[in-house]
Parts: structure tokens; C-alpha cells; sequence
């Protein structure tokens, strides 16, 4: 052992005997990289370090928990699920037939504000069960043709609602056809609560991904039907409808702004909502919401954050006590050479 | 140059003895043809000296290449040779898929990592066959004088043709295959060196035709005109047929004029040559073939690792397939599935969507696979060996100039999984070289030096030795070195019986076979012996001031110093009567010589035992101290030799020496006869002392031998020679020790050698058999009981050549295993070459261990290449062992470094490496899996098409490459200080399929974390004005979580953070950012998405919770685990996480000679006597006369020692004159 060492040494402390190098010597150069002794530092997970990092945890996330639960406590958010109540009684039995017939679906639900609701106050309809972001749907859809007008024939990626009759539809692709096109209006007190359908979509989206210059054609003009149709004659870039419609929900239940009122609710007022019931969600059991929400720093109301932060800390506090009464009741000494496996094993062999 | 010989190998290795003999019968026989043969088809003509003649058979040039490909082929077959690769073929096979319509994915996807994945892996292709072109390119430009005009022009290899007349000076190599015209040696005689062939260094010797002996000046040269008929190139290093044309003579040509390529000439000041064969196809590069190579065991794990994930992902798709055909329905009427719909998404045909979609989740999930994960390891393990491993100061050899070498980087870590090391003896533990070390004389020890394991064994009972200096006059010369001032210079007159000291010196002087050569004085004088032991011998005795400096056949003659009075000297003759020679069963040599007084002794030297049995009675006190004397020796690893005297009187001599004359000139048995003779006058002897030689171990060895056993490794000495030698240099190894039970399985038995005798080969085998059979079971069952109890001692195991021929046997194998596996250390004596292969594969694929062979001959080559990892010994002149190994080291002792150091770190960090990319795309595809589950089963993507393939080239790729680097546990002193670390990679604790399982499960939690939380938080309206995100926001934030997880787990991986580390961490998250700062400007789908994320307090407050819930898991985990189920090496960690950096070697000198109480108390335990020693260290080897004295003269061997000195001492001058 004891020749070992002084072997290495002596390789360690050979750079001075290589001032006067031979020729031909192949002696590695040394470097810190070669010789594997990079600076480094060597973290220990000490108890005390696990506590430390669990306290630290708990101490910044719980705070945070809280702002986050009092954000999203503080939107008010009215909720009405209308896809069955908006079925007249008699065709209950036959929703799909109601709903592909040409009768008036006008429907009309009352919603009672609970808390004093500030302006704006954001119009969302949530669809359930609604696939979205299947594959298919992703998919059929034509950025370029969407983005300018040159590209409008660029519609191969659109099938099945590609062409008709030999033209373009513009905008292409399953996913426009099936546009959402029941309609909400409001009135309060006998007094029509102006919907703001401006400036419901990104900003990004408008200005890049929709044209200014690109204007819907044959849309809709097939022998079936997806959803609403569009104006002709206004471009794509301010069908906002369109485009909040087209930024694909990740999940099959979702929500979409469908405009902002920009007035005060107070509390017990009561809103008539008169509901244009012509989207078919039907077919394939979905539910079919209305919600008028207000927002906070965090956006809309969701409690998932602020608990989750909460939990999170908590469970820190809770296992950084519990390691703190292990450590006291079952301490291991730091480096105690008892707990290497030679040691522990008789003979050691 | 001899760079460019290492990959020219040959298979054969037993050139020297074949030479020797060809060497010995070279008459040139002279046989007059009238007329030129035509040439037969399969032969080639060559006509000497005349290019243009030459020029229509188009032979090939000089020049070499053993590059793997050329500027044309290297596409076609480095791509060929990637993909034969299983995943690279894999990957190929979905980026065809995902070019095909059912793709959910762009084809980018996963063409562009393949493609990045190929570049890599051609470009380290391409730089290795650079550096083989660069090695050729030197080679081919190295010069060469060849004749032209009448005079030596200088010119490169590669411009040599066949035909052409060159000049070799000496110690040149020579570039071609050559036929010898003429050498300055006035023989036609040259000596070449093979040792680039086969590793042999003994020279050889050449002779060229006396026909053409002239031809050495470039005039006479000039005018040499033959023609050489001669075999086509083959590659058989030993055989030549050919025939030289000139002036209408032919001569026969033969091996020994052929000097071969990559041979170099030794004690020849030049040689002329025709050049027969060039390039590759000289016999040499005929030769050169690939090594075997070798996989890691880990690689073949990895395998069946990546076989799971291809299980698991069939599972995966095969959920998503079924589910996909059952939720498919027209009842969705947006998705427009109409009765036009692709297949697959038809309802009608439920089984097509399934199939199809299994092929579009195939793509989809095809992350699972590790793609870089092969190239990154080949990168780390290509760094690993040309930049730490090849340039480690701490296993450069100054004195050989020899750094280590790895010439395979594939077995890395398999270094740090050893279990087993097969190691040859000479050369390898020991120097051969054999010193006079300390003696015994009339009970009194001299000589105060101290064995290496005698330091080492005072060491660990906690003695402080302190090393005694050397008095100034001492002197240490080959074969001596004996420090004690009682008896050097005459002092010894003053000892108290200096009589039985003379007779110690008379003993050693005259009772011996060796040679004096050169001049008659002490200090020119070399003295030429067949063992190394008897040299020694002679040479102490000659410091002793009885110097031998003559033979004749019937007389020694020894210069006395001061014998009869300080200061005297004294020509001695004493007539040889005769000798009794050493053989195997005497164990003993005496002589019988004449007083020039008249005075009639025999001297003898030999074993212990057969000395002890043939002693006079009385003088009990002497015999009992000097047989403590000879235990003492044996236990220092010392090889010991009795010597005794006896006193003949003339009549009983006269009446013996008849018998003795009967005996040798008896016609049968003369041997037995002669043995039967020599026992009647070698007894009665009087005890003289004792000698102890120390065969002179290689520096370090039982230090590292020691190191090595702690860290569970079981050495095993496999070597050809005898029992005793082996035994003896185990104990001076510390192999085996005196509190060790041994097994000895030796033919070397009475019985044995009686039915031996009877000469039955049927029923020898059966009987040695039985034998073996018989005694490998009672070993078995005491080494059950030994096993069984707790304390029991350690176990060893000692087996000879003929013994493991027959426990070989099928029938006996299982035994011989269980046996020799449950002993720590096992010794094979006698064995050859075949043998030690088969031992070695025995234990590799018997054991299913992993075995590690080491040595540095060619008798090794076979051994170093069954084992799993082969390491040869460099910086000797031999290069056989090292051209078949694995790793070349200098010296054994660096062992330690690169297993403990460097196999441990690569074993760790592989690991690390390969569990770690296991997890970063398990949880990363698993995300994805989750995803399908809310598509409707689609294939719908979730990530953008980059952000999958770019995760793993890019995103991911380089932190993981830096733990591969710079990752270690614990510090290269600490690994060494702590051997025991090292288990853990035998008992492969970091890569077991309870490792993976935990790192799947935090997988799928990290997965489910990432896709719960991001999506579950992302619903609603998302920012202070309402607006709602779509699917490409959601899953940027996801793949931004799962970015910064990933690498913030790989941090908590590392046992230490180089500002590395930091760099590419922190340098893949920023990566990310950029890239995704940048594509959201292009990208259609993501266009903005980063944007829109960054201008929400959403995205921070997610930012910040999922990475920390994600690794809260694992931070647990990990905490727990060091708690209270520590490995060991963060209890060492801990032990010194006071201590710098490893920075300052200086301390660690105290550190290391420092024991912990543990160890110290298990020292102390090992210490307590157990057995009363036995072991006294007999060994003397007479090996190879054959071999000794074939080299010297070119003779054959002669059977009997007596012969050889005869035959030596009359032998004629000029060959030792030559050596001078």
C-alpha cells in the first residue's frame, strides 16, 4: 500500500521532474481534465440539508398558495349548463332530430348574479366531450390558405372539406367547417347588455395568422352543414369568432371567450340570457355551458393552483417536521464507518 | 515507429524455437540447373535490380493501409456498419414510417436525430481512420536507403518495389520482406529481433547464401542480376520455398534467408537485400487481423433494457390501437367520418383504424427509445479512454516511458465489474530476476534488508518500520542484494564460527552448474546459468570474497579472499569429481569435489526437506534454529535453499564413485540407477545454513495484490512454472499467507509417479483421474465445512498443469469451480497457454464473473484473449500480449488505478448515464401517452414535431455526456483507499432491474405531474383579460417543465458539480428558450405560443410549482435512501467531506499509511496465530536449458547439466567475443 502511495506521489509531484523533459517522452501532460481533478462541488444531502430544502419549500410555496387561492376566490363565475334545458320537453326523446331540424331553437335561461361582478366580465361557452384535438381535426386545417391570399389553394392538408365543385373553401378543413354557432344574448332589467366581440382572441393570432386580405368563400356551401357561417365580405384576421375557434383546445372539455361585457353585475341582478340553440353536441352526449366569469391576475377561476401550492407546502412543512423528529429520535452520525457494508458483514469478506 | 507494428499481429507465437532450429542446419546447398525453369502458375519470378523487368507482372508497392475505408467506400460502409446496429435499424424503420401518411408526425421528427445520431458516429469514424491513415502515412514515408546508380539514395517505404537492393543499418526495421544478400558480418550471418512478431526478444539469427555474400558495397551490389522464384505471398511467418536464378545457377532459398517486415536487425552493422514481398503482401501484414472484440457486459444488459422499452412500447400502442377502434364513431360528427374517411379512421372497419393506428402510435412514442443514447456512450467512453485513461499520470512508467493505453474503448466500465484477474507470473508479478537476500549461516541470520511483504505485514500490525539505510559501502549488483557488514570485506572471520562460514562460501562457489564469461575479474565477469537462482548464488558468493571466475571440465577455480588472514588473496583449484544434478523428484544438486589439500566434501544444496531427512544426527539446536530461520524466510516470500557439507573419506568415496560410474554407464534406467546411487553418498550431511533469494517482485505488487483482494477481486496465478516457484511467489505476493488453509491437487505424488512409471498412458489417465477426482472432493467438503464455519480461515487452492488437464474434464469441471470459486486465492502451476484460456473460461462462462486476464508474453495471448477484459504489460520489448489486449499498462501494480480508479468511475458513470436516459424519455414519452387518452386515442401529437426530436439531440443531450465525464463518488485516493467501494460494481448494485424499476416509477409519477398539472391548470380563461390558451400553449408549457426537470434532475444525480455541469444545464434550459423564442416566430402551429405563455402570471407560478412537486418525489427518495439505507460510498463521502479536494497529494500520503480503527481491528484479527507455519520457501529453477543454451549457441539442448557445463566450457571463443 504504503509503495502505491508513494508511486503517486511521485507521478503527482513528477511535473517538476518533467521541467527537464526527454525527448521523445511520452509522459501524459498534465491537466486538470486529464487527470480528472476538475474543481468540483460535492454536495451531501445532509438531514440537515432535506429539512433545510423542505422548509424553504414550504415557507416560499405556501404564501403563494394563498395569493393564488385568494386570486381565483376572488372571480366570480356563473355558471349554466343548458344543453338539455334548452331541448323544449316534448323532443327530449329525440335531441339530435330537434337539433338537425330546421325549428326555432331559441331558448331562453335566466342567470341570478351572486357577488357583485366588475366589468369586464368575460362570456365563455364550455363544450364538453368534444374532441378537438383529435388527430383528424388537428390536422385538417390550412395555415397558409388562413394567412394569406395566395395560398388559397393550398388546401390539401383540408380533407375532407377541402374543395367543392373544383374551388377552394376558404377557410379549409374540418376544423372551421365545425365552427361553433350558437349565439348569446343578454339583457338585464329589460335593457340589452351590449357583448363586446372585439379583442377576444390573441393578438398574435389576428395580426399573423389570419389575413387581412383572405375572405371566406364556398364556406359552408356543402350539402351538409358543420356550423356557423361567415360573413363574405369581412376578412378572416377580424372573424374573431373563427379564431378563438381555431387555436385547438388541448383537452376535449374546453372553454371559449365568446365576448366580454363591459358592465357592472351587482349582486341579485338578474340577466336573461336568449340562447340560439344550434350547435350539435348532441350526437355525442356533450354538455353545453354558458359561464360568465370575471378575471384576476391569474386569469379565470381556478382553485387548482392555489391548492396545489398549498398541499405542496404543507406536505414540506409536514416532512420536514417528520425527518426533524427522526433525525432526533433515530440520528446517524455523518460518516459513521460502522455503516459501511464491510463492516456491518462479519468477517468482511 | 513501432506505433504502426501494434496492429500487425501474428497468430503464431512459438517463432523462436522453429528459427533456432532452421537457424542451426543453414548449409547453403549449391545445385546446378542447366536451364531456367518456366514459372508455374502460384509462383511469382522476380528479377532482382531491374525495375522495368519487373514492371509487367504489376506487383504491388511498399506502402501499407490499414485504414478501415477509403474517400469512396467510407459512405456506403460507414453507413452499412451503423446499421447494424439494432436502434439505429429501429430508427430507420419510423422515420420510413413516419414519411408514410398515417404519420401523426413530420417525418423531421425522426430523421433529423438519426441523421444527427449518424454524423456523430461517421465523424468519430472518420477521425479514428484519419489517425490509423496519419499512423500509415509515417510509416510509409519512414526512409530507407535503396540502390540505385551504383549508390544508396534515401527514399520513402511506400516508393520501394519488389526487386529493388536496399541497406538496413542496424537496429533498423526492415520495410519489406527481404531476401539477406550480404551483412558486414563476415559469416553472412545477421541477428534479428522478432519481438514486434511474437514478442519473443531472444535475436535470431539469419544467413544469407554464401553465393552471394559479396554484394555488400554499393559497386559490387550494382551488378547483382538474379532472379528469385518463389512462393506467392502467404502468411505463414515460418515457411519459405523459393529459389534464386544467378548467372544460370539456382540455389534453394529458405526461411532463413528471408528477413521479414516489421523485424529489426540487431548486432549487424548492415545488410543488403533484395526486396521479394512489399506491403500488404508481406507476411506480416498478411497476418494482421482483428481482434475478437469484445462487448461489455453492461452493453449486453442494455439490451435486454432497450428490448423492454421495445416491450413496454408495443404494450403502450397496443392500448392505444384497441381503444382507438372502439372509440372511433360517426356519432362526432365534426371529425366529418363519413363514409369517405381514410382508413383509418373509418368506423366501418374498427380492425384497420386499430392496425393503423398502432403504426401511427409507433411513431409517435418512438422517443421511448433512447435514440442518442448509444452515440453518447461511445462518445463518453472514447473520451474516457483517449483523455483519462491513456493520459492518467498515475500509470505512467518513467523508467519504460510508457503511459497506459487503452486500445479498446468499449469495456470500460466493464473494468469496474472485475471479479476475477488471471494473472501470469513472470514479467508480470515479478522481474525474474533473482537476488541473494539473506542467508542463514550456522544459525545466526545475515542480511538486513526487507521483503515488501514483510513491510507490508509489519505495517498492519501497526509497526513502524523504519527502512534501514544502506551502509555506503553496500553492494547491489544483478543477482545481489545482501546488506550486512558481519560478513561482507572478511568481516565474517570475526563472526563467531567463521569456519561453517567458509564452508557456506566453498558451497555456494563450487556447488553450482553456471559459466564464467568474459574477463576474469569480479567486476567484468558475467556468469552464464541456467536459473537465475544459481547465478545469484554465485555471485554472492563471489561478494563473499570466494570468487569462481573458471571452469574446466574437471576444475573450478575460485579467488579466496581473505581466508587464512585479512587481506590475502588466493587462486583455489578444486577438482570436480563429480556432479549430482538437480532434478524435479531429488529436489537437490551436490558435488563432489578435491581439495587442492586433498581434502574429499560433498557439497549439497537443495530443498529443506530432503536436506533435513538426510542430515547427520545431533547438533538438534542448529537444525531447529535454522528451520525457524527457513520459516521466516518462506513467510517473507523468500526462496530458500538448504546447504550441507559432508566430509567423505577416500576409501568410502573410491568404493562409491565405482557404483556411480556402474550406474552411468548402465544402458537402462539410467536415471533411476543414478538416483538409486546418489542417495547412498548424500547423507550423513552436516547442516551449513541457508540461503533466501528473493525473485525480485515487480515494483508495488503486493501492495496492489492486497488492494485489489479487499476490493473483493480473487486473483488467480496461472503460470508455467513449478509448484515451489509458484507457492512461493504467491506468498511473496501475499496470495496466499500462513493463516490460509491450502489445497494442493499436485501430480507430484508417490503414487502417481509409480504407475507413471509403469508407463500405461491409458491407465495413467485413468488413475490421475481418479486421483483428482478423489482429492477434489475432500477439498470440496473441508472447504464446506471451512465456509460453513464463521470464522473459518481463508482458502487456496494449488493445482499443477497435468492435475487441471484431467479436473478440466466435463465430469469434473462443476466440482473444480465450486472448489477454486469458493477459494480467495488459486494458483495454477505448470500450466500451458491452451490452459490458461481454458481456466479463464471456465470462470467467465462457468461462473457467469467477470474475469480479467493479465500478462505480458505470448504464452499470455491465449489467456488475455478468453477473458473478458485482456490486459497486456508494455514498455517491455515484447508486444504479442499487448496487441491482443484490451488495455496495456506498464506494470502491474497500476492494476489498482485502473480498476479501482478508473473501472469504478467509468462503471458508476455509465450507469448513471444509462439509467438517466432511460428516465428522460420514458417520462417524456410518457406524457405523451397520457395525452393520447384525451385525443380520442388519435395519435394526435401533443408536442410540436422539433420539440420531440430536438429533446433528445439537444435539450437533453449534453448535461448527461458531462456526468459521463466528470461524475465521481468518492476521489481517486479514496477509491483506492477504500478498495471495498469497489464490490458494488462487482455485485453491479447501480444497474440491477430494481434500479430501473425505481427510475420507471418516478417516471411515470414525473409524467403524470407534468401532464396533470399543466393541462388541469391551464383550463379557463388564462390571463387578466380572459383569453383561453389551445392545445400548442398547454403543451409548450408542458415540454417547458418536462426541459427544466429533466436537467434539474440530472443535477441530483452527481456526486460533484464542475462548473461543467452548471454550463450545460443551465446552457439546455437556455438552449430551449432560445430555440423556442426564435421558432414561435416561424412555426405556424406554435407561432407566438412562448409569447403568449410569458405574458400570463400563469406561466410563472406553473413554472415554478411543477418542476418542484415533479422532483419532490425523488427528492424523498433520496433523501431516505442516504439516511438510513446509505451506499457505501456516501458513507466514505461523508467520512471525509471535510477534506480538499484531492488537489493536494501531499496529505494524502499521511492518509493513506493512516488505518481506520476498523481496519485495524480487523488486522488485528487476521494476525492471531492459527497454524503453525510450514511454508519455508523451497524453490530453484532449472528451467529451458533448452531454451538458454539453444539461444546461445544454436546447439541442442543437452539433457543433463553436467553435459552443458562440459560442453560450455569448451566451447569456442568467438561467439562470446560477439557478445562483447
Amino acid at each position: 500500500m504504503s509503495n502505491n502511495t508513494a508511486s503517486s506521489s511521485a507521478g503527482a509531484n513528477g511535473s517538476a521532474d518533467s521541467a527537464a523533459p526527454r525527448r521523445n517522452s511520452k509522459r501524459p501532460k498534465y491537466s486538470r481534465f486529464t487527470q480528472q481533478e476538475l474543481p468540483a462541488c460535492k454536495p451531501i444531502l445532509t438531514p440537515r440539508w432535506v429539512i433545510s430544502a423542505f422548509m424553504l419549500v414550504s415557507i416560499i410555496f405556501v404564501p403563494i398558495g394563498i395569493a393564488s387561492l385568494f386570486a381565483s376566490r376572488d372571480v366570480v363565475e356563473i355558471v349554466d349548463r343548458s344543453e338539455t334545458a334548452c331541448i323544449p320537453a316534448q323532443n327530449r326523446s329525440d335531441k339530435v332530430g330537434y337539433i338537425q331540424s330546421s325549428a326555432d331553437k331559441t331558448c331562453n335561461r335566466t342567470l341570478r348574479v351572486t357577488k357583485r361582478m366588475k366589468q369586464p366580465i368575460y362570456v365563455y361557452y364550455q363544450l364538453d366531450n368534444f374532441y378537438q384535438n383529435h388527430q383528424r381535426c388537428v390536422k385538417s386545417r390550412s395555415d397558409e390558405q388562413l394567412r394569406s391570399r395566395s395560398g388559397e389553394n393550398e388546401t390539401s392538408s383540408c380533407e375532407p372539406e377541402d374543395v367543392i365543385n373544383g374551388t377552394a373553401i376558404v377557410p379549409c378543413g374540418l376544423i372551421a367547417w365545425s365552427l361553433f354557432n350558437d349565439t348569446y344574448s343578454f339583457s338585464h332589467n329589460n335593457q340589452q347588455l351590449q357583448v363586446n366581440k372585439k379583442g377576444i382572441s390573441w393578438k398574435s393570432d389576428r395580426d399573423h395568422k389570419f389575413g387581412k386580405d383572405v375572405f371566406p368563400k364556398n364556406f359552408q356551401n356543402g350539402s351538409l352543414k358543420g356550423g356557423a357561417i361567415l360573413n363574405t365580405s369581412i376578412p378572416l384576421s377580424d372573424q374573431e369568432d373563427l379564431i378563438v375557434w381555431m387555436r385547438t383546445a388541448a383537452l376535449p372539455t374546453f372553454r371559449k371567450l365568446y365576448g366580454k361585457i363591459e358592465q357592472d353585475l351587482l349582486p341579485n341582478d338578474e340577466i336573461l340570457v336568449t340562447l340560439e340553440n344550434n350547435y350539435n353536441t348532441y350526437s355525442f352526449n356533450g354538455k353545453k355551458k354558458l359561464v360568465l366569469s370575471t378575471t384576476s391576475w391569474l386569469g379565470g377561476k381556478n382553485d387548482f393552483l392555489g391548492i396545489a401550492y398549498l398541499i405542496v407546502g404543507g406536505l414540506c412543512f409536514f416532512l420536514a417536521m417528520c425527518f426533524t423528529v427522526v433525525y432526533l429520535v433515530k440520528p446517524r452520525r455523518l460518516g459513521d464507518p460502522s455503516y459501511l457494508s464491510w463492516n456491518r458483514t462479519p468477517g468482511g469478506r | 515507429m513501432s506505433g504502426g507494428w501494434e496492429r500487425v499481429r501474428s497468430t503464431r507465437s512459438r517463432l523462436s524455437r522453429d528459427v533456432s532450429l532452421t537457424g542451426r542446419s543453414s548449409t547453403s546447398r549449391t545445385v546446378r540447373l542447366g536451364r531456367v525453369q518456366p514459372q508455374a502458375p502460384g509462383h511469382r519470378t522476380i528479377h532482382c535490380n531491374d525495375r522495368e523487368a519487373n514492371f509487367p507482372v504489376r506487383f504491388k508497392g511498399n506502402s501499407i493501409s490499414t485504414t478501415k475505408y477509403n474517400f469512396f467506400t467510407f459512405l456506403p460502409k460507414g453507413l452499412f456498419e451503423q446499421f447494424r446496429r439494432v436502434a439505429n435499424c429501429y430508427f430507420l424503420f419510423i422515420s420510413i414510417l413516419s414519411m408514410t401518411p398515417i404519420s401523426p408526425v413530420n417525418p423531421i421528427t425522426n430523421v433529423a436525430p438519426l441523421s444527427l445520431v449518424l454524423l456523430v458516429s461517421l465523424i468519430k469514424e472518420a477521425f479514428e481512420d484519419w489517425k490509423r491513415f496519419q499512423n500509415d502515412m509515417v510509416i510509409n514515408n519512414s526512409p530507407v536507403e535503396v540502390l540505385q546508380d551504383q549508390k544508396w539514395e534515401t527514399v520513402p517505404w511506400k516508393k520501394l518495389q519488389v526487386g529493388d537492393i536496399i541497406r538496413v543499418k542496424q537496429d533498423g526495421f526492415f520495410p519489406a520482406d527481404l531476401l539477406l544478400l550480404a551483412g558486414t558480418n563476415p559469416d553472412g550471418v545477421c541477428y534479428v529481433e522478432t519481438a514486434n512478431l511474437d514478442g519473443e526478444t531472444n535475436l535470431k539469427i539469419r544467413k544469407a547464401l554464401e553465393r552471394t555474400w559479396d554484394y555488400l558495397t554499393p559497386e559490387k551490389a550494382a551488378e547483382f542480376k538474379g532472379e528469385v522464384q518463389c512462393e506467392q505471398p502467404n502468411n505463414s511467418l515460418y515457411t519459405f520455398t523459393g529459389n534464386l536464378i544467378i548467372q544460370k545457377q539456382t540455389l534453394p532459398l529458405s526461411p532463413n534467408q528471408l528477413l521479414l517486415r516489421g523485424c529489426s536487425l540487431r548486432n549487424t552493422e548492415y545488410i543488403v537485400g533484395a526486396v521479394i514481398f512489399t506491403g500488404q503482401e508481406t507476411k506480416v501484414m498478411m497476418n494482421s487481423m482483428n481482434v475478437p472484440s469484445k462487448r461489455s457486459t453492461l452493453e449486453r444488459k442494455l439490451d435486454k433494457l432497450i428490448l423492454t422499452l421495445f416491450g413496454s412500447l408495443f404494450f403502450m400502442c397496443l392500448i392505444g390501437a384497441i381503444a382507438s377502434g372502439i372509440f372511433i364513431n360517426r356519432k362526432y360528427h365534426y371529425l366529418g367520418l363519413d363514409e369517405g374517411a381514410p382508413t383509418e379512421f373509418n368506423p366501418n372497419n374498427r380492425f384497420g383504424v386499430a392496425a393503423l393506428t398502432l403504426f401511427t402510435l409507433i411513431t409517435l412514442y418512438s422517443t421511448i427509445i433512447p435514440i442518442s443514447l448509444y452515440v453518447s456512450i461511445e462518445m463518453i467512453k472514447f473520451i474516457q479512454c483517449t483523455q483519462f485513461i491513456n493520459k492518467d499520470l498515475h500509470m505512467y512508467h518513467a523508467e519504460t516511458n510508457t503511459a497506459a493505453l487503452a486500445r479498446t474503448s468499449n469495456l470500460n466500465e466493464e473494468l469496474g465489474q472485475v471479479e476475477y484477474i488471471f494473472s501470469d507470473k513472470t514479467g508480470t508479478l515479478t522481474r525474474n530476476l533473482m537476488e541473494f537476500f539473506k542467508c542463514s549461516i550456522g544459525g545466526e541470520v545475515y542480511g538486513c534488508g526487507i521483503t515488501e511483504i514483510e513491510r507490508g505485514g509489519a505495517l498492519r500490525s501497526g509497526i513502524n518500520v523504519q527502512e534501514v539505510h544502506k551502509s555506503v559501502s553496500a553492494i547491489h549488483e544483478k543477482g545481489f542484494n545482501f546488506d550486512d557488514s558481519r560478513l561482507m570485506r572478511g568481516a565474517w572471520r570475526n563472526e563467531p564460527d567463521p569456519d561453517t562460514c567458509k564452508e557456506f562460501f566453498r558451497c555456494l562457489a563450487i556447488c553450482h552448474t553456471v559459466l564464467p564469461e568474459g574477463d576474469e575479474s569480479p567486476e567484468k565477469i558475467t556468469y552464464q546459468a541456467a536459473s537465475p537462482d544459481e547465478a545469484a548464488l554465485v555471485t554472492a558468493a563471489k561478494n563473499f570474497g570466494f570468487f569462481f571466475y573458471r571452469r574446466t571440465p574437471t576444475m573450478i577455480y575460485v579467488r579466496e579472499s581473505h581466508v587464512e588472514k585479512m587481506g590475502k588473496i588466493q587462486d583455489v583449484a578444486y577438482e570436480i569429481l563429480n556432479v549430482l544434478e538437480f532434478n524435479s523428484t531429488r529436489k537437490r544438486q551436490s558435488v563432489v569435489c578435491r581439495y587442492p589439500d586433498g581434502r574429499l566434501v560433498l557439497y549439497c544444496k537443495g530443498a529443506d526437506t530432503v536436506i533435513y531427512e538426510r542430515l547427520a544426527d545431533g547438533n538438534d539446536d542448529l537444525k531447529k534454529i535454522t528451520r525457524g530461520h527457513l520459516e521466516q524466510f518462506g513467510s517473507a516470500g523468500l526462496r530458500t535453499l538448504c546447504l550441507a557439507y559432508r566430509d567423505l573419506s577416500p576409501e568410502i568415496y573410491e568404493s562409491w564413485n565405482e557404483k556411480f560410474i556402474q550406474a552411468k554407464s548402465s544402458l537402462r534406467d539410467r536415471e533411476k540407477k543414478l538416483d538409486e546411487v546418489a542417495e547412498l553418498i548424500e547423507k550423513e550431511l552436516i547442516l551449513i545454513g541457508s540461503t533466501a533469494i528473493e525473485d525480485k517482485l515487480q515494483e508495488g505488487v503486493p501492495g496492489c495484490i492486497e488492494t485489489l483482494s479487499r476490493a473483493g477481486i480473487k486473483i488467480w496465478v496461472l503460470t508455467g512454472d513449478k509448484m515451489e516457484t509458484a507457492i512461493n511467489i504467491a506468498y511473496a505476493c501475499n496470495l496466499i499467507n500462513n493463516e490460509m488453509k491450502q489445497f494442493i491437487i499436485s501430480s507430484e505424488t508417490d503414487a502417481i509417479r509409480e504407475v507413471e512409471n509403469r508407463g500405461d498412458q491409458v491407465e495413467i489417465a485413468r488413475f490421475i483421474k481418479e486421483e483428482v477426482k478423489k482429492e477434489l472432493k475432500t477439498c470440496l467438503e473441508e472447504a464446506q465445512h471451512c465456509l460453513n464455519t464463521v470464522y473459518g480461515p481463508k482458502l487456496a487452492l494449488v493445482i499443477d498443469g497435468k492435475c487441471l488437464m484431467y479436473a478440466l474434464d466435463p465430469s469434473l469441471r462443476v466440482m473444480l469451480l465450486n472448489l477454486s470459486l469458493n477459494c480467495s486465492s488459486v494458483v495454477c502451476c505448470r500450466v500451458s497457454p491452451l490452459q490458461k484460456a481454458q481456466v479463464t473460461s471456465l470462470v467467465k462462462k462457468g461462473a457467469r464473473k467477470i474475469t480479467l486476464s493479465i500478462g505480458d508474453g505470448a504464452n499470455d495471448v491465449s489467456m488475455i484473449q478468453a477473458a473478458h477484459i485482456g490486459v497486456g504489460i508494455s514498455g517491455l520489448e515484447g508486444m504479442q500480449a499487448v496487441m491482443a489486449s484490451d488495455f496495456a499498462i506498464a506494470q502491474f501494480r497500476y492494476l489498482a488505478d485502473l480498476l479501482l480508479v478508473h473501472g469504478r468511475w467509468s462503471y458508476l458513470r455509465i450507469c448513471k448515464v444509462i439509467t438517466y436516459f432511460f428516465y428522460k424519455n420514458l417520462t417524456f414519452t410518457l406524457t405523451q401517452f397520457w395525452f393520447t387518452f384525451h385525443t380520442g386515442f388519435s395519435g394526435q401529437r401533443f408536442y410540436d414535431d422539433w420539440f420531440q426530436s430536438l429533446y433528445n439531440v439537444i435539450f437533453t443531450a449534453l448535461p448527461v455526456i458531462m456526468v459521463g465525464l466528470f461524475d465521481k463518488d468518492v476521489s481517486a485516493s479514496l477509491s483506492k483507499k477504500y478498495p471495498q467501494l469497489y464490490k458494488e460494481g462487482i455485485r453491479n448494485v447501480f444497474f440491477k432491474w430494481r434500479v430501473v424499476g425505481t427510475w420507471a416509477c418516478f417516471s411515470v409519477y414525473q409524467s403524470l405531474i407534468f401532464y396533470s398539472f399543466v393541462t388541469i391548470s391551464s383550463a379557463g380563461g388564462k390571463n387578466s383579460s380572459g383569453k383561453v390558451f389551445g392545445l400548442w400553449d398547454v403543451s409548450t408549457m408542458a415540454f417547458t417543465c418536462v426541459v427544466i426537470t429533466v436537467n434539474l434532475r440530472l443535477l441530483m444525480i452527481c456526486n460533484s458539480i464542475t462548473r461543467w455541469h452548471y454550463i450545460s444545464v443551465g446552457g439546455s434550459i437556455l438552449a430551449w428558450f432560445i430555440f423556442i423564442f426564435v421558432y414561435s416566430i416561424f412555426r405556424e402551429n406554435v407561432f407566438f405560443v412562448i409569447y403568449v405563455l410569458m405574458s400570463t402570471f400563469y406561466f410563472y407560478v406553473t413554472i415554478l410549482l411543477v418542476p418542484i412537486v415533479a422532483l419532490l418525489g425523488d427528492f424523498i427518495y433520496q433523501g431516505v435512501q442516504r439516511w438510513f439505507f446509505p451506499y457505501d460510498y456516501q458513507i466514505v463521502q461523508e467520512i471525509h467531506r471535510h477534506e480538499p479536494d484531492d488537489n493536494s497529494r501531499a496529505g494524502l500520503l499521511e492518509i493513506e499509511n493512516r488505518l481506520t480503527p476498523q481496519e485495524e481491528r480487523s488486522y488485528a484479527i487476521a494476525q492471531l496465530p492459527r497454524e503453525l507455519s510450514k511454508h519455508t520457501g523451497f524453490a530453484f529453477d532449472s528451467p529451458g536449458y533448452e531454451s538458454f543454451f539453444a539461444a546461445q549457441l544454436g546447439i541442442y539442448a543437452p539433457q543433463k547439466a553436467w553435459d552443458v557445463a562440459r560442453r560450455a566450457s569448451v566451447r569456442s571463443r568467438p561467439t562470446t567475443s560477439k557478445k562483447n
